[in-house]
């Protein structure tokens, strides 16, 4: 052994030890002071600050009836200052304090830990003693133990549970989670309106304005993301989505000044290897118009994505249905009934039994009912419509027409009517089922028959139109059909017989729309024809807008929304100043 | 023995099979996290429309002067005579009286520029985030002014005492590079 | 006079219109300046540099890395001290504590369960990197890195043995900490870790009086016990001792072989130091293993009964989550079982929002309450049997080794060990003396 061994001293009452020990006590009796006038100051300023506050507040109540008491202002003044500077100075007192506490315990610590290194005792073994009971007996005592800390947190759980709970289960029935039929009437909750019709009841709708000069333009807003989808627009929230291949978001603008209120990000499921999504540019990811039931607003990208959003921009659920298999991409617009969300999920050829329907509940996301069916990809939109007091949920496909019970999915009727690439939505009107077959016919079908009614229920064909893009729209006499080209056709509903065809030379993606007693069309190049509804085609005006316009406007209480291929436009007056 | 041979070689053939589990956990939530992560750090910001300026922000922090600060947007300000974040509802007169303040710290400047407007000017280091000027803003102006956290003083913690009291639910996390959520002015 | 009716206009209209700012429009325009005056920019301090997070996770891996050598290889406690002031310094006081790899559990889950959230890269780092050391060497972690445990390491002065049945008793809570600490980040509802954290409050030298309080007790406390935030409340440790167990280098006290000379039986102040053990003394061996069979019955019955247990709470379990908070009380008011409202009922009336539609939001949340009470309940029962398994088994041991799963890898013991001293000697005398 050398010298320089280390050595495990010996308990040392030296002047080393002492002087540890001094400073110890000294940093001890250091962090005391500094604590005790720590809580002082905050008794301080809680005791004195709002009794002082009180009585300010009282000065200030008593100066609004004796606004001319100089000396009363004086006082105000002086003790506010009094105050201000009172709670600064505590402010600046915490942090010198808190400073000096924690250098107090530092020194305090230094002096205990060297005081300890001083007096560490040499390593000793312990008594003799029989290991193996005592292992045995601390067992024993480590398992009662541990039984009793489970009683005891069993004891914590049963005074939480015992402290009752609110039952709101029952109180679920105060209201339903959606909007009735007559609030959705008077809002544009989907693509094309309520029922998908196109038609507007608003008497108040502008009929003039101009892009170029602003005339009659409340607001214009810039959509981040771009998107064929039509605006959606809930009292004063309007809702767009817009995708690229990266981003799917759901918008939300405000009606009124057109400010974006939030935007809402869409994430999608990673594409499997040999999975690729193969689009039409002019289809997009963002085809589907979003859809609300006055409590949430839903949307659904090309990726199969479907989310939704309450009116705050929160994201409620999102899911994927898998990346659908549609030649041009998945355009199917969203419908709502109640609570559910209805997609139509058309896909592939019809003979993989890939289509489905689904409806999902609009809470939740959970599936309520989804049924097969046994038709290839199509671009139609589905619309829930009211026969003789009862519910139905009308699809279009190649070749059939299919209605279902919208609660639980079971099929009414189905037509063969339409064969091709189906993109025109059906309608509701006259008391008929109104289908495209595109570039052949239209047809009205019956609704109130059961099972195939293709021989007994379509009442008639008229085969000299076919729009192959826009839906049409009709009331109790006329329908109208906008083929892509410009053609724009009208005949009598009850009869089909063509009544007239006017030649607009324009082209048209966005489907025509029906306000009060005027018709209102949506050009490619942004300009609305405005033309009366009658027998006979007799335009009334042309507006302007300045922007491409690939998507159906939206129409409600005194303002039209366009959407263009780069902002949203706000149609209408101006509100009146005050409280909304 | 043998026996306790064969205990020994199952017993280590069991850790050693629990460690590369285990390792390969950890790599599978590495591989999760990597996948689905925000390469810049998150920080919190308030939600200035859904703010309703009940005061938690001034004493909640866990700092004791808080991070949440009044923050002036002055595009939107009116700069009125009778402000109603400046002033309180029924002043003696339109002055810098004490009496007649909202502000109970004496943060917010009011500065005459020409007749009949006057600048608003909030002075950080005197501001407490109260929020009774953003209450006041708000109700009878154009709600220029709002509570908004202030990143050179937030210690970004990983849960935010205030997000925590707030009772609208305002406060969100937002990415470090873009760490503002302020009220801009539309047109 | 003309001031009195212009305020009068002014609190009437104000009296009409909604004081929260959902929608605005321009009540007065913005001004015309025609002295030429230019409006100021509204002023945004950027946040602190991402650079700095980078530098932050180099210096953890770094400090990780040192602690291992320091603790298997150069098994020096003054070195190991030192680094205990660094990481202190650095990650307590400097980096004021957050985030903490025992935070990141939280933001894992959350990751995990919300798909709307994406973990910064660097907590995912400190909550990953920790464990695999761990996996590798032992709670070096524990030993010179956690500033939470260093600040409690560093106020021990007098250690006091802590009793076997206490420590196992007490050690229940970590697990149950960790359980409520992974469903309330999973449910989205609050990060419990987070705030109760108690020493969070030093390293910022400003907090709440409660966590003040809490943290200074636990540290009074753990003067004289040593780091009791460590071995009984530390949720992160709960991970860290199973995969202690499973580690590929033990800490040990020789550096050689034991000669059971017991001059280590009291060195460790955590008490993480196990003895040789004998096989079972007769008699006692069939009473052990009826007693073990026993318990690996109650296994089941304990997690189904822990089960049952959690699934009951889920009302005070969702009660964390604000949304059903609300919900509550905005039932209460609605049934007249409560008077006036308070500014949460006010800031959920002014979105608009259908209170029936926030019941069903608050029931769905329940719902997810019951099936994580549940498991957490189902995780509690299945870790008090695995205790009670545990202390009703026999591990053969021949020498004297620290705990795998307990020992905080401090290096005290070190000193205390013949053998080490041995070292120390031999690699001075290759030193020549002068």
């Amino acid at each position: 052994m050398t010298e320089t061994m280390e050595q495990i001293p010996e308990r040392d009452k030296g002047v080393g030890c002492q002087t540890a020990r001094k400073t110890a006590i000294v940093g001890a009796v250091f962090a005391g002071v500094f604590t005790a006038l720590l809580v002082a100051n905050l008794i301080g300023s809680a005791v004195l600050g709002p009794a002082r506050e009180l009585k300010l507040d009282a000065m200030k109540l008593r100066v609004q009836k004796e606004p001319d008491n100089k000396e009363l202002l004086a006082e105000i003044r002086q003790l506010d200052l009094k105050i201000r500077r009172d709670r600064l100075w505590r402010w600046e007192f915490d942090r010198k304090a808190a400073y000096m506490l924690l250098g107090s315990v530092v020194v305090f610590l230094i002096g205990a830990q060297v005081t300890r290194l001083l007096t560490r005792e040499p390593p000793r073994p312990g008594p003799v003693r029989d290991v193996g009971e005592v292992q045995i007996e601390t067992a024993v005592h480590a398992r009662w133990a541990v039984a009793g800390a489970v009683v005891l947190l069993a004891g914590g759980a049963w005074l939480l549970y015992s402290r009752g709970a609110v039952d709101f289960v029952q109180a679920q029935d105060q209201g339903p989670a959606y909007a009735s039929m007559a609030e959705m009437r008077e809002q544009w909750p989907r693509f094309r309106g309520p029922g998908g019709a196109g038609v507007s009841m608003y008497t108040n709708i502008p009929t003039r304005w101009d892009g170029k000069t602003g005339e009659g333009i409340l607001w214009k807003a810039e959509v981040p993301l771009a998107g064929r989808n039509s605006p959606v627009v809930w009292k004063d929230r309007i809702f767009l989505t817009g995708a690229d291949p990266n981003a799917r978001e759901v918008y939300c603008f405000d009606g009124f000044d057109g400010r974006l209120l939030w935007r809402g990000d869409v994430p999608t499921a990673p594409l499997p290897e040999d999975a690729e999504l193969d689009l039409m540019e002019d289809t997009g990811y963002a085809a589907s118009t979003a859809a609300t039931d006055g409590r949430r607003v839903y949307a659904i990208f090309a990726t199969g994505d479907v989310a939704a959003f309450d009116f705050n921009g929160r994201r409620l659920w999102r899911k994927n249905l898998g990346l659908p298999d549609n030649v041009y991409g998945y355009a199917t617009s969203l419908e709502t009934y109640e609570n559910l969300v209805l997609i139509q999920y058309d896909q592939s050829d019809g003979t993989d039994g890939k289509s489905r329907f689904y409806a999902l509940d609009g809470l939740s996301g959970r599936t309520v009912w989804d049924v097969r069916r046994a038709l290839p990809n199509s671009w139609t939109s589905p619309v829930v419509v009211e026969v003789e007091g009862r519910h139905q949920l009308v699809t279009l496909s190649d070749p059939c027409a299919v209605a279902y019970d919208p609660a639980d999915g079971r099929e009414l009727w189905r037509a063969e009517c339409a064969t091709g690439d189906v993109a025109a939505s059906p309608i509701y009107a006259g008391g008929l089922i109104l289908v495209i077959e595109p570039y052949a016919q239209l047809a009205g079908i019956k609704p109130d028959g059961q099972g195939d009614v293709t021989e007994t229920h379509i009442v008639w064909r008229m085969e000299e139109a076919g729009p192959d893009i826009c839906s049409p729209v009709a009331n109790d006499q006329y329908v109208y059909l906008m083929e892509s080209e410009g053609l724009f056709v009208c005949c009598n509903v009850q009869t089909g017989e063509k009544l007239y065809e006017h030649d607009l030379r324009e082209s048209f993606t966005a489907s025509p729309s029906m306000v009060a007693d005027k018709l209102y069309l949506l050009d490619m190049k942004g300009v609305m024809h405005i033309a009366e509804v009658g027998p006979k085609y007799k335009e009334i005006t042309t507006c302007a807008l300045g922007e491409e316009c690939f998507a159906s406007p939206a129409f409600v209480d005194g303002r039209i929304y366009i959407r263009g291929d780069e902002n949203l436009y706000c149609i209408g007056e101006a509100p009146e100043a005050g409280p909304r | 023995m043998t026996r306790n041979k064969d205990v020994m070689n199952r017993r280590k053939f069991l850790r050693e099979g629990l460690w590369g589990a285990c390792l390969a956990g950890l790599g599978g939530a590495t591989g999760l996290s990597v996948a689905r992560n925000n390469r810049d750090n998150m920080v919190w910001q308030i939600d200035p429309y859904l703010c309703i300026q009940c005061g938690n922000c001034a004493t909640y922090c866990v700092l004791e002067e808080s991070a949440v600060k009044c923050v002036h947007s002055y595009a939107k300000c009116g700069y009125c005579d009778l402000c109603t974040a400046y002033l309180v509802p029924e002043p003696t007169a339109l002055d810098t009286g004490a009496e007649n303040e909202m502000c109970p710290t004496g943060a917010i400047k009011r500065t005459f520029v020409e007749d009949p407007y006057y600048e608003y000017t909030i002075d950080e280091s005197l501001c407490n985030g109260c929020g009774k000027c953003v209450k006041g803003c708000n109700a009878f102006g154009n709600g220029s002014l709002y509570l908004q956290v202030r990143h050179d003083r937030c210690l970004n913690c990983n849960e935010c005492a205030i997000a925590v009291a707030c009772p609208s639910q305002a406060f969100k996390r937002v990415p470090a590079d873009q760490p503002y959520l302020l009220k801009e002015v539309v047109h | 006079m003309m001031l009195r009716f212009l305020r009068f206009t002014v609190f009437v209209f104000a009296l009409l219109a909604p004081s929260l700012a959902v929608c605005q429009e321009y009540r007065f325009p913005p001004p015309d300046f025609e002295s030429g005056y230019e409006l100021p920019e509204t002023v945004v301090p950027p946040p602190r540099d991402s650079a700095y997070e980078y530098v932050d996770t180099a210096v953890f891996l770094l400090a990780l890395i040192l602690a291992s050598y320091l603790i298997h290889k150069k098994r020096s406690r003054r070195a190991i001290y030192a680094l205990v002031i660094f990481s202190l310094l650095y990650f307590g006081f400097w980096r004021r504590g957050c985030i903490c790899p025992i935070g990141a559990i939280q933001n894992v889950t959350l990751t995990i369960f919300d798909s709307s959230y994406a973990i910064p890269i660097t907590a995912a780092i400190f909550f990953v990197l920790p464990l695999v050391f761990t996996l590798f060497f032992g709670r070096t972690f524990c030993g010179a890195v956690c500033p939470l445990g260093m600040i409690q390491d560093v106020v021990l002065v007098r250690p006091v043995k802590v009793p076997l049945w206490l420590e196992s008793a007490l050690r229940v809570l970590a697990y149950a900490y960790l359980g409520a600490a992974v469903l309330f980040a999973a449910t989205g509802s609050a990060f419990i870790i987070c705030r109760y954290d108690p020493f969070v409050a030093f390293f910022r030298l400003s907090g709440n009086w409660n966590l003040l309080v809490f943290g200074t007790s636990l540290l009074l406390i753990g003067v004289f016990v040593g780091r009791p935030y460590c071995r009984f409340l530390c949720p992160y440790g709960v991970l860290l001792r199973q995969f202690s167990r499973l580690a590929k280098w033990r800490v040990t006290i020789t550096p050689t072989e034991c000669v059971k000379c017991r001059l280590c039986e009291d060195a460790c102040p955590f008490g993480a130091i196990r003895e040789p053990t004998e096989d079972w003394p007769t008699g006692q061996y069939r009473i052990a293993k009826k007693r073990l069979a026993l318990f690996l019955v109650l296994l089941p019955v304990l997690v189904a009964g822990g089960a049952w247990g959690g699934h009951k709470l889920k009302a005070p379990l969702a009660r964390m989550h604000p949304t059903v908070r609300t919900a509550e009380r905005v039932y209460l008011e609605e049934t007249g079982q409560i008077e006036g409202t308070d500014d949460v009922s006010d800031a959920f009336r002014a979105t608009g929002r259908a209170s029936g539609d926030l019941y069903r939001e608050a029931s769905m949340l329940r719902d997810r309450f019951a099936l994580g009470g549940a498991l957490l309940g189902g995780f509690l029962g299945f870790v008090v049997a695995g205790k009670l398994i545990a202390l009703s088994v026999r591990r053969r041991r021949s020498d004297y080794e620290p705990d795998s799963a307990g020992c905080l890898a401090c290096g005290r013991c070190y000193r205390y060990c013949p053998k080490e001293h041995e070292r120390l000697n031999q690699k001075k005398e290759r030193v020549p003396a002068h």
